[in-house]
């Protein structure tokens, strides 16, 4: 079993993430007065349906789209030499330090607590429809895995391949990948919590809560 | 505006987006390439920036987004696009969108009229059925409905029977598919269901459009294929010829393809060979004629084994076997057909220049499909890098690639794993055999994935395939 405390003084060690915001595709960017050293937030609310602070705005025929920061944090850096111009889709814009958050800090610790279920190949991954009416009914923690499983429907290419579950038997406590996005070969998809580690894990999430203090 | 003055979008990737770029260079014409991330190594990539002029490139979020497209083309100041195959290629709304919009651009395909008109199924056949041209049965548009999908199956199985067809079955596919993507077979009325549920979950998760189409699989048949090219006019179309695109995946995407359609000079067929390449080169103008056909197109058949035609659809763009009609076809007796650069040149408003009469034909043509897969198992996409890719130069080869010979490529995931296409050319159809074998041999095509396994590829399917070619 891992050891906790020490993983906790290294997230603590360097508790920033350097973020880039890029443009999400072409078009004449304009940047808002936003200036470096200034604080923005993220998006917030139950459903993350407020936005973060505004960035920047990209126009492309005649459609304007705003660039929201993702995360809270610092603004380290504006390219102010893009306004006006025509950029390329992923063209940094701005870069920002974020500052871990205790969720963050808690999904790092869990990937480390976790069974992790990853992907066989670079591909898209979807529930079995099956496990999916479960997950969209009562959330992925409902659904109970075990050896042989059919759980995944993997696409490549648009050919699709049935995944089976191999690992300890458990509840989805984590889900890693996002509908329609490409899972990269070894990256994980799911956390899975066997049964009788479920007291622990909860200890650490716990720890976590009370422990990391969040910095704006 | 003189035709050189124009510069071309280029709307797609890979190979094809290379040959747009050749053709334009052919005729004089300044282009404009877009990529996307996954695709920094494509030798499209390449070319765009080492032969490209002003702003010839642009990094793109996705090939599937008009607004970029035409984005680009403003920067650029493109006057044309060239939507090459797949992607907007077959799209009446993006044509329509590109030479309606206020910077208008011209959209080097048909008319976005004519892709309206024979690119709904249901069109497509009543026009055969007017002008007497026979056509495939089956459910004539998208079926959203379980219950009426089933009458349809139902109905085919029994019309199959009526026609002594000793083991009848109904062909299930994603109506917003293609490319032989998300087409199951079904033997019994029974397991219908289940299939159908399948397909249509299937195409809701790939395409976002749950219609499926239900249609009769004739078995036992050869696929035939008339290449029609006309100008602006849409009055003197002329054909280049037929193909034969028989020897095919299980997934029915096709892997060779031979021009012409048969060779009644070399094999012995059950049936006059000759005339039905006639019957549907004539159907096919007589259709052209009908609709105003404005620029390149191919009319898609299938050749039952008693000689009967029927056809199964038209294609509203150039096909990726165009290659290998050219190979053939002369014109005023010349070498060097380029049915893309073609295309361009008619599709910017030159008149087409010669008529059927200045068209020839000589020799045979194989073109070879060269895919990273899985023969042996169901034809199964082989995904990792290619870091050994070479064959030796001849006089009656072409390749047209977008892996680079002289680097490492990492096969992107997000698209069917072709690495090449191979055209070789013989004065008959033994020479070319005789040649295609020759090539397969000294073909190198090396690689590994990240488990360290040996690429796959279809080459030695190619070469156990080329023996029957054009035999019936």
């Amino acid at each position: 079993m891992f050891d906790i405390t020490q993983l906790l003084d290294e997230i603590k060690a360097s508790p920033y993430e350097e973020i880039v915001v890029t443009a999400p595709h072409t078009g004449v960017v304009t940047f808002t007065d936003v200036r470096e050293g200034a604080r923005v937030i993220g998006p917030s609310g139950t459903w993350k349906e407020k936005k973060g602070t505004l960035l920047a705005t990209i126009e492309r025929e005649r459609n304007q789209k705003p660039i929201h920061a993702v995360e809270k944090g610092e603004v380290k850096e504006v390219l102010r030499h893009l306004e006006g111009a025509f950029v390329e889709a992923g063209t940094p814009l701005v870069r920002l330090r974020h500052f871990l958050s205790k969720d963050e800090v808690l999904a790092i610790i869990l990937k480390k607590a976790l069974h992790l279920f990853v992907a066989p190949e670079r591909a898209k991954y979807y529930f079995a429809p099956d496990v999916d009416k479960k997950v969209k009914a009562s959330g992925a923690s409902s659904v109970s895995l075990h050896e042989g499983m059919d759980l995944f429907i993997m696409s490549r290419m648009k050919r699709e391949a049935s995944l089976a579950y191999s690992g300890p038997s458990g509840v989805i406590y984590a889900v890693y990948f996002q509908h329609n996005e490409n899972v990269d070969a070894g990256q994980p998809l799911i956390g899975v919590c066997p049964p009788d580690q479920l007291s622990l894990i909860e200890d650490v999430v716990a720890r976590v809560q009370t422990e990391w203090e969040e910095r704006e | 505006m003189q035709t050189k003055d124009h510069k071309v979008l280029v709307a797609n990737r890979g190979e094809i987006a290379i040959r747009i770029v050749q053709a334009c260079r052919k005729l004089g014409l300044a282009f404009t390439c877009v990529y996307t991330a996954e695709d920094a190594a494509s030798g499209h990539v390449r070319i765009a920036r080492e032969l490209g002029g002003d702003k010839s490139l642009c990094r793109v979020s996705s090939y599937h987004d008009a607004n970029e497209l035409m984005a680009v083309a403003d920067d650029a100041g493109a006057t044309a696009v060239h939507p090459g195959y797949g992607f907007f290629a077959e799209d009446y709304r993006f044509a329509r969108r590109v030479s309606q919009r206020d910077r208008k651009l011209i959209f080097i395909g048909p008319s976005w009229r004519v892709i309206r008109e024979l690119g709904d199924k249901i069109n497509t056949k009543r026009l055969a059925r007017s002008l007497g041209v026979p056509t495939v049965p089956g459910s004539d548009r998208p079926i959203y409905d379980e219950m009426e999908a089933e009458k349809v199956a139902q109905s085919l199985f029994e019309f199959q029977e009526q026609q002594g067809v000793r083991k009848p079955l109904v062909l299930v596919k994603a109506s917003a598919g293609g490319g032989g993507m998300g087409i199951e077979e079904v033997y019994d009325i029974d397991l219908f269901r289940s299939v159908y549920r399948r397909i249509r979950n299937y195409a809701l998760r790939q395409f976002k459009d749950e219609g499926v189409l239900i249609e009769q699989r004739i078995r036992d048949f050869n696929h035939l294929e008339v290449q029609v090219v006309s100008d602006r006019s849409g009055r003197n179309p002329v054909h280049f010829g037929t193909r034969n695109c028989s020897i095919q995946s299980t997934g029915l995407q096709k892997r060779i393809e031979i021009a012409p359609g048969f060779d009644p000079s070399s094999i012995e067929y059950g049936f006059d060979a000759a005339q039905v390449l006639r019957d549907i080169t004539q159907h096919s103008l007589a259709m052209a004629r009908k609709v105003g056909y404005d620029n390149v197109g191919t009319w898609e058949w299938i050749v039952t084994r008693d000689g009967r035609p029927f056809l199964m659809e038209v294609n509203t763009r150039i096909q990726v076997e165009n290659g290998v009609s050219a190979t053939i076809a002369r014109v005023r007796g010349q070498k060097g057909v380029d049915l893309i650069a073609e295309q361009i040149r008619i599709g910017l408003g030159e008149p087409l220049g010669y008529g059927q009469e200045d068209i020839t034909f000589e020799g045979v043509g194989i073109e070879y499909r060269l895919i990273a897969e899985d023969p042996d198992n169901r034809f199964t996409p082989w995904v990792g890098r290619v870091d050994g890719f070479g064959w030796p130069e001849r006089p009656w080869l072409a390749m047209h690639t977008h892996v680079p010979s002289d680097d490492p490529y990492d096969i992107p995931t997000e698209f069917d794993p072709n690495l090449a296409l191979a055209i070789i050319w013989g004065k008959d159809l033994a020479e070319a055999r005789e040649r295609g074998v020759e090539f397969l041999d000294t073909l190198v095509l090396e690689g590994a994935n990240n488990a360290g396994e040996p690429l796959r590829s279809n080459v030695r399917f190619l070469r156990d395939n080329t023996g029957r070619i054009l035999k019936f």
